[in-house]
């Protein structure tokens, strides 16, 4: 009986092994964290009690003011970060879009940004916005000023500064890719009609670049919200807690420090239903597109 | 003709591609030059030339264990990436050359996998392996780097293999071999490139993951992006070795990325984009 399930279903020997191991890696430890959630755990301590919901009860009391800002700061890093990247980005695609002897050079300068291990990236960033030893200010003195990157007002600019560094290439390449493939028949059609170019780029160029757009905005508006990588090696979350995005939120909670694992399990449930409801959105609207066009 | 008009370079825009290329590699150039200054050059940032010392790397290897947090990296990344390739791999094929039901949704759904935060995994996790004993051992990350490794290959390789014509497995069908054998000796051989590329990029991914890596070890199997934990509280007392280690780091990394150049797009973009 087992056998010919199986004829009927020849897939399902090539997909089952990845998907049984990646529901286990993925169902097993979210039971686990919604688990986790309702108890007040604590690292170190060898027992625990069932709290309910009093952790989320905590967070959406009002009451927990540096968990709210860390959510503000992490939404706004993550629209900030998502539309300059795709801005600058486009810009940095129409620059590639024409031919040039070195363009391979450019490309595997761009690879740079793309490649580097982000905790590095943060890292080598740091000692260059240092304020009296950073190369950052040495460059600015020739212009008479000083920024101290890393204090309190200006460390959350700095950290999206970095990330534009680190991401804008990646968009770049992306949309790049996208503008090569663009057929040349709706441009002739527009041509003939007479149409002028700010017609001819909302009507022709934006819809058939679009799958593109969405794909490097799903990547980088979930990338930039769970970041961890760059403000921990950077800032560290601070000075203070200015740079405390969800992600270093749950870290300080759960494992510097204090070790509230309980409450830090609930702070990562609202991560994980926040990453998720926003990538279904974008991934249903990326899919809407792909679909309708092919 | 191209679609969007302008297509020469022009003064205006080769300066503007000169300033964005530099301003791309600045950072690197930056930690290697500081990684090969003296102690005392690395705070003066007006020194642009010097004799440049190797103490740095010498340190690192001699007193920082940077061997020991290579061959965790080492270890790690190409044990994971062997299981993901093969896993994955076949997973891949499955989506590409069969017809099921819901097909599309369950790609989806492994797509999916690549959004979840780490960070929400990584608790339940790491409770669940220090249970399990194995907190700190290379197997934990193996399994753990596997995560986002299968859904990538499962992407990447499906869109390799729907390139590959099916009238080739047809013919060999016709000559009675079994659809397991046309996987292993025509179609894998027809996708090697896309395999090394694939597995090139597993590489680097594996490699720059910084996460799972700083929860889940502490000492016996660390890997290099978790060296940055060693520099955070005395930072701008060993900006020297700070800098060499991150070298060490990002040099291999950026060494594949440059083989695996041409298929860049296509990894960026989980095979969305050829």
């Amino acid at each position: 009986m087992i056998r010919s399930y199986f004829e009927k279903r020849p897939h399902l020997i090539y997909i089952m092994p990845a998907i049984i191991i990646l529901g286990a890696l993925t169902i097993i430890p979210t039971i686990f964290l919604y688990g986790l959630s309702v108890t007040n755990y604590e690292l170190g301590y060898p027992t625990f009690d069932f709290v309910g919901l009093e952790n989320y009860i905590r967070l959406f009391s009002g009451k927990d003011a540096e968990f709210w800002y860390s959510v503000g700061i992490s939404l706004g890093f993550m629209l900030l970060a998502t539309v300059t990247q795709l801005a600058l980005g486009f810009w940095l695609a129409v620059l590639l879009d024409r031919e040039f002897k070195l363009k391979f050079l450019v490309f595997a300068c761009m690879i740079v940004p793309v490649a580097m291990t982000p905790s590095i990236t943060g890292q080598v960033w740091k000692l260059m916005m240092n304020a009296e030893y950073g190369v950052l200010n040495y460059f600015l003195q020739f212009f008479g000023g000083k920024v101290v990157w890393l204090s309190g007002e200006n460390a959350f600019w700095s950290t999206l500064l970095v990330d534009i560094w680190q991401n804008t290439p990646f968009v770049a390449l992306i949309i790049y890719a996208g503008m090569r493939s663009l057929p040349t028949d709706p441009y002739e059609a527009a041509a003939i009609d007479g149409a002028n170019k700010l017609q001819i780029f909302r009507n022709i160029t934006l819809p058939l670049l679009w799958p593109m757009i969405l794909l490097a905005v799903i990547f980088r508006a979930i990338d930039s919200l769970k970041m961890f990588d760059i403000p921990y090696s950077l800032t560290q979350g601070g000075p203070g807690s200015s740079t405390e995005f969800l992600s270093l939120h749950i870290y300080r909670l759960g494992f510097a420090g204090t070790g509230w694992i309980g409450r830090s399990a609930a702070v990562s449930v609202v991560l994980l239903i926040l990453t998720t409801v926003i990538s279904m959105i974008l991934i249903r609207l990326y899919r809407k597109g792909v679909e309708n066009k092919g | 003709m191209n679609p969007l008009g302008n297509k020469k370079l022009t003064v205006v825009t080769a300066v503007l591609l000169l300033i964005v290329s530099v301003v791309c590699i600045f950072p690197f150039i930056w930690m290697m030059i500081i990684s090969l200054k003296t102690g005392t050059q690395t705070y003066d940032p007006s020194i642009w030339f010097f004799s440049p010392t190797f103490e740095n790397y010498k340190n690192i290897f001699e007193n920082r264990h940077a061997v020991d947090y290579l061959k965790n990296s080492s270890i790690v990344v190409l044990l994971t990436t062997f299981i993901s390739i093969f896993i994955g791999g076949m997973a891949a094929y499955g989506f590409a050359r069969f017809e099921f039901k819901k097909k599309e949704n369950r790609a989806f759904w492994v797509l999916s996998l690549r959004m979840l935060p780490p960070m929400a995994s990584v608790i339940p996790i790491f409770v669940m392996a220090s249970l399990l004993g194995i907190l700190d051992t290379h197997l934990v990350l193996i399994i753990c780097y596997m995560l986002f490794n299968i859904p990538f290959t499962i992407w990447m390789m499906r869109s390799f293999f729907e390139e590959i014509p099916v009238a080739l497995e047809e013919a060999a069908f016709v000559d009675g071999a079994s659809r397991f054998q046309v996987f292993i000796r025509i179609i894998l051989p027809l996708a090697t490139p896309g395999l090394i590329a694939t597995s090139i990029f597993c590489i680097i991914n594996s490699w720059n993951e910084f996460v799972f890596a700083l929860f889940l070890t502490s000492s016996d199997a660390s890997t290099l992006p978790t060296t940055v934990t060693l520099f955070l509280s005395v930072s701008g007392v060993v900006w020297g070795e700070m800098s060499a280690i991150g070298i060490v780091t990002i040099l291999p990394v950026l060494l594949f990325a440059m083989i695996v150049q041409k298929y860049m797009i296509r990894g960026l973009t989980f095979g969305g984009v050829k």
